[in-house]
């Protein structure tokens, strides 16, 4: 059985213009320990189908979601506020693109990781937090943990808050991590540095990934199935591997022509919109089983 | 060119000095596109901002086509080196439609008579690949591939005889990115303009550069024609940051482990 099962998942806006669609039926499943990847340009809706699953929309005004997302089973919408809330940063939780300014700048790092470790157990005393914490930041390979946790976040590197966030993300040890971009706002020395921990850590404890970036080879080097995501619809879906080597659908195609090697080659001619860019689905395979 | 002599910054912030480029001698030839490739902190943006004279360097001495630059610069030095920024939604002001942009330009450096002007815009937008109508759009009713043509036209403007490119595509989508390089491109060949193109991305630079310098705690470790540096970089650093880029194909993942190996 998948860990996630969204189906046929739509969102509107309601706005004062008008109603505008976001997503046109979305359908992705993630099994459990598998890193999946949502790969789409900005606006796509890759951010919004992450932040359906974390609940975090469901009670917006003006967002109108159809469709299902079942988590472990049990269908999102189902649950009352309270349940849902309960699963966010102890089932499920996130990592967002920018580091820095995920962690609060007033508070150091020990106060801001047993917030996140209170998800779990309540009642966790200072000192059982900060004895965690201390463990958890080393599992991030953060030599000098005491020091990481007496500093304010300004004071650390990006890939320094980087890895606090990846800790705190992991620290409850989350069946589902949702990965918003992470570490594209750092040097990308950091960021391979990032993603390698970041493999590891998610391998030993078995949790799924769903992992959302525009940046093909991140997506490439990370994740065991890939999902391209254009305009709200989902146009190409299979084993990262296969999407890459055999690209089936016109948009997968254009966007692997447009960016650029490392090996070099002359610049594409790429157009920005192709009515075949709206073509149906392309599948690789049997996906999830 | 531009050649760049012994350039040093030094920012002095409270206690601190933080030497932000040292001893940094480098020429741009007529015609070629010279990339500065680094990580953030490499001093980059520093060497920018000092071609720009929007700060004066510690040390050194600049010189454009063998004449110095002053640290105070001139209308004419300003009209000679034009820069398009990273971000095209803050760089124009959004007040302001595009045509009006792109004639404040013209008008601050008095290129043209003032009837001839609109049709001076018209010109450029053609440039650019955009239709003339979009003159009178204002920069919140374009797409980011379409403000990022403005600005490129905007530093087109005033005929400069160099442009620093700093990250220009790195906002932008992959699909607009590849337009836009093309484009930069086009405009070189076509043109002869001179690029200083900013970047922290390789794959870009491979694409766009003719030579390639890599800097690193604002000193240049290596600096060579793009296609040599890419294929045997000799500085260890070089390959360490041309191993680190994620890639999608089977060919740059061995060209990129054989760096890897080595380094």
């Amino acid at each position: 059985m998948s860990l996630l099962e969204v189906r046929n998942l739509t969102l509107s806006f309601r706005l004062w213009s008008g109603i505008v669609d976001v997503l046109h039926g979305i359908a992705l499943s993630i099994a459990k320990g598998e890193r999946v990847a949502l790969v789409g340009e900005s606006g796509s809706g890759k951010s919004v189908t992450a932040r359906i699953v974390l609940g975090l929309l469901q009670d917006l005004p003006g967002a109108q979601i159809g469709g299902e997302v079942r988590f472990n089973g049990r269908d999102l919408a189902s649950l009352s506020r309270h349940e849902r809330e309960a699963l966010r940063g102890r089932d499920i939780s996130m990592i967002f693109q920018d580091p820095t300014s995920s962690l609060n700048p007033v508070y150091k790092i020990a106060p801001q990781f047993r917030e996140v470790l209170a998800r779990r157990t309540p009642r966790i005393t200072l000192a059982e937090a900060r004895e965690r914490a201390t463990a958890l930041l080393q599992e991030v390979a953060i030599t000098e943990p005491a020091r990481v946790l007496d500093s304010y976040p300004f004071q650390l590197s990006g890939g320094m808050n980087q890895r606090v966030m990846i800790a705190m993300a992991l620290a409850n040890r989350p069946a589902l991590l949702l990965a918003d971009e992470p570490g594209t706002a750092l040097d990308v020395t950091v960021q391979a540095q990032t993603l390698d921990l970041m493999a590891r850590l998610v391998a030993d404890h078995g949790t799924s990934v769903l992992f959302i970036s525009h940046n093909l080879g991140v997506v490439r080097e990370f994740a065991d199935r890939t999902y391209v995501i254009y305009r709200g619809r989902i146009v190409e879906a299979g084993p990262t591997q296969a999407v890459f080597e055999a690209p089936g659908h016109a948009y997968t195609r254009a966007l692997m022509a447009a960016q650029p090697r490392l090996t070099g080659g002359a610049l594409p001619d790429i157009v920005e919109r192709d009515p075949r860019f709206f073509d149906p689905v392309v599948l690789h395979g049997v996906p999830g089983c | 060119m531009l050649s760049v002599q012994g350039l040093s910054k030094i920012y002095v912030t409270g206690r601190h000095n933080v030497a932000a480029l040292t001893d940094v001698t480098l020429t741009v030839q007529t015609g070629e596109c010279l990339a500065v490739v680094g990580e953030s902190g490499s001093g980059k943006s520093t060497l920018a901002n000092l071609v720009l004279g929007l700060t004066p360097p510690t040390a050194g001495t600049m010189m454009l086509d063998a004449t110095p630059l002053p640290a105070r610069r001139t209308i004419d030095h300003r009209r000679a080196i034009q820069l398009v920024q990273q971000n095209p939604l803050s760089a124009l002001n959004p007040r302001r439609s595009v045509g009006a942009s792109l004639r404040l330009a013209l008008d601050v450096h008095g290129i043209g008579n003032p009837a001839t002007r609109p049709a001076k815009v018209s010109a450029l937008l053609a440039d650019v690949g955009l239709t003339p109508d979009y003159a009178a759009r204002a920069p919140s009713a374009l797409s980011g591939g379409q403000r990022q043509r403005v600005a490129i036209a905007r530093a087109l403007a005033c005929d400069p005889r160099l442009i620093v490119l700093d990250e220009p595509t790195s906002a932008l989508d992959v699909l607009v990115q590849a337009q836009v390089l093309r484009l930069l491109h086009d405009l070189r060949l076509n043109r002869g303009l001179t690029y200083l193109f900013i970047s922290h991305d390789l794959a870009v630079v491979r694409a766009i550069a003719t030579r390639v310098a890599v800097f690193r705690h604002g000193r240049i470790v290596e600096a060579g024609a793009t296609d040599a540096l890419f294929t045997s970089p000799q500085d260890p650093y070089t390959r360490s940051l041309i191993a680190a880029v994620p890639v999608i194909t089977e060919q740059e993942k061995a060209m990129r482990d054989r760096l890897g190996a080595s380094s």
